[in-house]
């Protein structure tokens, strides 16, 4: 017998078109690799979708996706995931589950002692006994694990399996990997298999009351830093399992989804001209064509501010070259000749004022005075007012960015085709 | 306790030593609190000894003790006895109060001569005002009575930047005292603490301990190496983790040994100690130096060995039989996580249980090392503030603060912190048998001290010795001192301070919500 195991597809993430196309294809793949290598069901433990209710575009290819797994006689058994959880099952996921070709496995009762009892599903095939918890952002589903009733999971008798969606601290496999983990010891013990999601890249452990604890990671991309990752030749795919009375093999099976080039500039103690010129010689080293291309620049600049490193000029360069997308950060990329100095304060205001202070001499080099010292303090606290507005009720989101829009010209004295 | 009872007169004496004649049916003991009524002020003296006084001389009372004894006669008494014969007790000022603004100064001067003195009450010590962020100790105790209303709180903040050190024999309420503080850190977020448990007591996976305080769930963390129980950690750290400068001051390595670690970790990095152990030294080509060199070797890997518990499997993996150091991808991030949790002000309690002692300190090496640099980051660019107050926890201290350790191995990181921490709001919470074995220097740097009993008179004197307030007559009130009670001495206490360290299963109880557990919702 044999199933798969996927997770954190995160159908809808990708803004660009041919990005899209990548996650539509690598999706549709996936689901003809489960119908051909036979799998008796399908696992998907959290973040199928990105969002809850994602763009009808990604709904029609991921239903039809479901069609043809649910047409080949294969199950598929999911938990929300903090990407797609809907508390009032308000979800492109309940969609598929009425319909039928996907099950929630997600059945708690909430006792009177405060704990929460899970019930078994059997797939009626395999006899294999399935439950799960639904994973929330921030780590919030501890709650549940907290008050789990353990000891009727871990006496159930027969191969059972437990979805969950959320990062285990004892799986981490590397010292930068950050976020909410929870300990291992949440989980209940004696498990046949614990099907993880949450964590992107592949992963698989085995521990003495949790044996064969496994991560599929993404298909292809479900944030940004995962193009970064597949770009320096991270593997992303499926696991396929096979068992019996206990599990066999556990495999993971790649899938490839696009060609990749990566440029990586570091940029401590240069200067932004220098930086530049080394971007335009990595840019002409490298062939962009059929590639996403990821672009990473970091480090402290000794002189120049960090827009002074020009990203529109490299992004048009790539693009021109045939590079599928081009996608650039500077995030980690700081100017010694420009950061910002904390400052305290009693209250918000004074933080601000003070923070201002300590940095506005930064900009002494600029000809209007407005921007400079105590004006270009004042103004820039009027401008902290006038952008900090929220939405009024009732009020359209265009007419929203219309008026902060409008306020904080206005407060600068430009109008809108000025350049 | 409270009544407000004439137990004495002053009759003479001198400062600091100034002598009472106790009122017949009252019962001052050693360590009793006393006030004596000034003009605006009051003043709290102690008593420090006991002896009797009498109107008779020595030798008629041995003669009336052989009338009573060898003639027989029943009913030999001294004429008004109660006026002739008495109790005399010497007692010292330890502040004065100053009624119109609660002031609290060092005395300078004697009670008035005469005076009629009275037991402390609670009214007495109301200057002792709990105040945002404070641990709670213990209540003020008088002799052998607790002053259930007068609350010991220590500013946190203060304390445990400036070190605190435990002094006691065992059995006089150590653990007893770390879990009542530790308690109270849990209240907030306003300390982080790293807690080398040894005997695995203070979680309390088998009994009471601190996972029963309301904010566990938020601010304890807690790392054991086997079978962690439901939300608890498993504490595996990663050989990478280990650096040769952690086993400094730690481990006896000779100048050879402490030379090839090092080439070890800059030929292989962080694989150093897999690839060291996994070396075979019989093979090792050492062209001229091979002897010194093959059993330099030698010794690292089996001092390696014996204090990280490692073992090679047939695979070639190195693994430790304690579960606690991993050569493969896990416990990578380990240390990381436990500075961050201390950084968010969390007590992190590591069961350092199936450790040796020298994995133990090497574990708390590794992390205080690395919680030490984050806070000088910290410091130095601004963000200390940002962070909470981080206390180390360490039992036994003498084994990296000890005269002798630090006189014949290079500096530890405990000593490091000991001399230095307070700049960067970072301190040790040092237990201890042995004061006498550390250094002046640094007991003079531990600004407060919780004196439990203490048998042993050298080590007294090494407390007395180093105490922020003078307890040059408090010997035997210290060598008289019941389990769970103290003597606080602190920069930050108006003055020597007797406590009463409530049981920690009472706080618990106490603490106990009654209420009816809620039903939670799940999607």
């Amino acid at each position: 017998m044999r199933f798969a195991h996927l997770s954190d597809i995160h159908l809808g993430f990708q803004k660009q078109e041919k990005l899209q196309k990548i996650e539509q294809d690598t999706f549709e793949r996936a689901v003809s690799k489960c119908i051909d290598c036979g799998v008796d069901f399908v696992l998907i433990p959290g973040d199928l979708f990105h969002v809850n209710i994602p763009e009808m575009r990604v709904q029609k290819f991921a239903f039809a996706g479901f069609r043809r797994l649910y047409e080949a006689k294969i199950p598929v058994y999911v938990v929300y995931g903090s990407h797609d959880f809907s508390p009032v099952s308000n979800s492109v996921i309940d969609l598929l589950a009425e319909i039928g070709y996907i099950t929630k496995v997600t059945h708690a009762t909430s006792n009177d002692n405060g704990t929460i009892s899970l019930d078994f599903l059997t797939d009626a095939k395999t006899g294999v006994k399935i439950t799960g918890l639904t994973g929330l952002k921030v780590g919030r589903d501890r709650d549940w694990y907290e008050v789990l009733d353990r000891q009727s999971l871990e006496s159930e008798p027969g191969f059972k399996i437990f979805l969950f969606h959320g990062g285990i601290a004892d799986m981490k496999n590397n010292k930068i990997m950050d976020g909410d983990h929870m300990p291992i010891s949440f989980l209940p013990k004696g498990f046949s298999y614990y099907a993880g999601g949450h964590m992107h890249v592949y992963n698989y452990k085995e521990f003495a009351d949790y044996p064969h604890v496994v991560y599929p990671g993404t298909l292809f991309a479900g944030h940004a830093a995962d193009l970064e990752e597949n770009a320096k030749g991270c593997s992303r795919g499926l696991v396929l399992v096979d068992f019996e009375e206990k599990v066999n093999k556990v495999e993971f099976v790649p899938m490839d989804n696009s060609l990749y080039g990566i440029i990586e500039i570091d940029a401590n103690n240069c200067k932004s001209e220098s930086v530049n010129m080394e971007l335009q010689k990595e840019i002409d080293r490298i062939d962009p064509a059929e590639k996403i291309v990821i672009v990473k620049i970091r480090g402290e600049l000794m002189s120049g501010k960090t827009s002074d490193v020009d990203i529109t000029l490299a992004s048009e360069s790539l693009s021109k070259s045939g590079a599928i997308s081009v996608n650039i950060s500077k995030n980690q990329l700081t100017s010694r000749e420009y950061t910002i100095t904390d400052a305290k304060g009693k209250n918000k205001d004074e933080i601000e004022t003070n923070m201002l202070k300590e940095n506005i001499g930064q900009l002494r080099n600029l000809s209007q005075k407005i921007l400079v010292g105590d004006q270009g303090i004042s103004l820039a606290k009027q401008l902290f007012h006038v952008l900090g507005q929220n939405q009024l009720d009732n009020e359209k989101k265009e007419e929203y960015s219309k008026r902060i829009t409008d306020g904080a010209l206005a407060m600068l004295g430009v109008k809108m085709d000025d350049s | 306790m409270g009544e407000i009872m004439t137990v004495g007169q002053v009759v003479g004496g001198k400062f600091g030593d100034i002598v009472i004649r106790q009122k017949s049916g009252t019962n001052i003991e050693i360590g009793d609190l006393i006030v004596s009524e000034e003009n605006g002020s009051y003043l709290i003296l102690q008593v420090f000894a006991l002896e009797y006084g009498s109107q008779i001389q020595d030798r008629m009372q041995q003669m009336m003790s052989g009338v009573n004894l060898e003639q027989g006669v029943a009913d030999a008494q001294f004429y008004e006895p109660d006026f002739v014969n008495y109790v005399l007790a010497r007692i010292k000022p330890l502040a004065r109060i100053y009624r119109e603004d609660g002031d609290v100064k060092i005395p300078k001067s004697l009670p008035s001569f005469f005076n009629k003195l009275r037991l402390i009450s609670h009214d007495d010590l109301k200057f002792l005002q709990k105040e945002d962020d404070q641990i709670f100790v213990g209540h003020i105790r008088s002799g052998s009575k607790v002053i259930k209303e007068a609350e010991v709180w220590l500013p946190a903040q203060d304390v445990f930047s400036h070190h605190v050190l435990i002094p006691a024999t065992t059995g006089r309420g150590k653990s007893n005292l770390i879990k009542t503080v530790l308690w109270h850190a849990l209240n907030t977020n306003k300390v982080g603490a790293l807690v080398l448990d040894a005997h695995d007591e203070y979680f309390g996976r088998t009994a009471v301990g601190l996972k029963d305080h309301p904010n566990a769930r938020d601010n304890l963390v807690y790392y054991t190496p086997t079978s962690p129980p439901p939300g608890a950690n498993t504490l595996t750290i990663n050989l990478q983790a280990i650096k040769p400068h952690h086993f400094d001051g730690i481990v006896d390595l000779s100048d050879a040994q402490s030379q090839a670690i090092r080439t070890a970790f800059r030929n292989h990095r962080h694989e150093w100690i897999a690839n060291l152990m996994l070396t075979d030294v019989a093979t090792m080509d050492m062209t001229g130096q091979r002897d010194s060199t093959t059993s330099t070797m030698m010794v690292i890997q089996r001092k390696l060995r014996l204090i990280l518990d490692l073992e090679r499997d047939e695979d070639g993996h190195i693994f430790s039989r304690h579960a606690v150091f991993d050569s493969t991808t896990s416990g990578l991030g380990t240390v990381d996580d436990i500075v961050r949790h201390i950084e968010q002000g969390k007590i992190v309690v590591l069961d350092t249980s199936r450790l040796g002692g020298e994995a133990e300190l090497l574990v708390g090496n590794i992390i205080a090392t690395k919680l030490l640099d984050n806070y000088k980051k910290a410091k130095a660019t601004g963000e200390l503030n940002g962070l909470p107050v981080a206390t180390i926890v360490i039992e036994e201290a003498p084994r990296v603060i000890g005269e002798d350790i630090l006189a014949s191995k290079n500096d530890n990181i405990y000593s490091t912190i000991a001399k230095e921490g307070r700049k960067f709001k970072l301190g040790l919470t040092a237990i201890t048998q042995l004061s006498s074995v550390i250094p002046k220097t640094i007991l003079a740097n531990m600004n407060t001290k919780i004196i439990l009993g203490n048998e042993m008179k050298q080590e007294r004197e090494a407390i007395i010795a180093s105490a922020s307030q003078d307890l040059s007559e408090d010997d035997k009130n210290i060598a008289s001192l019941d389990k769970g009670e103290a003597i606080i001495t602190s920069i930050f206490v108006p003055f020597a301070m007797p406590i009463k360290i409530p049981l920690f299963e009472d706080i618990v109880k106490n603490q106990k919500d009654s209420a009816r557990p809620e039903k939670i919702k799940v999607f």
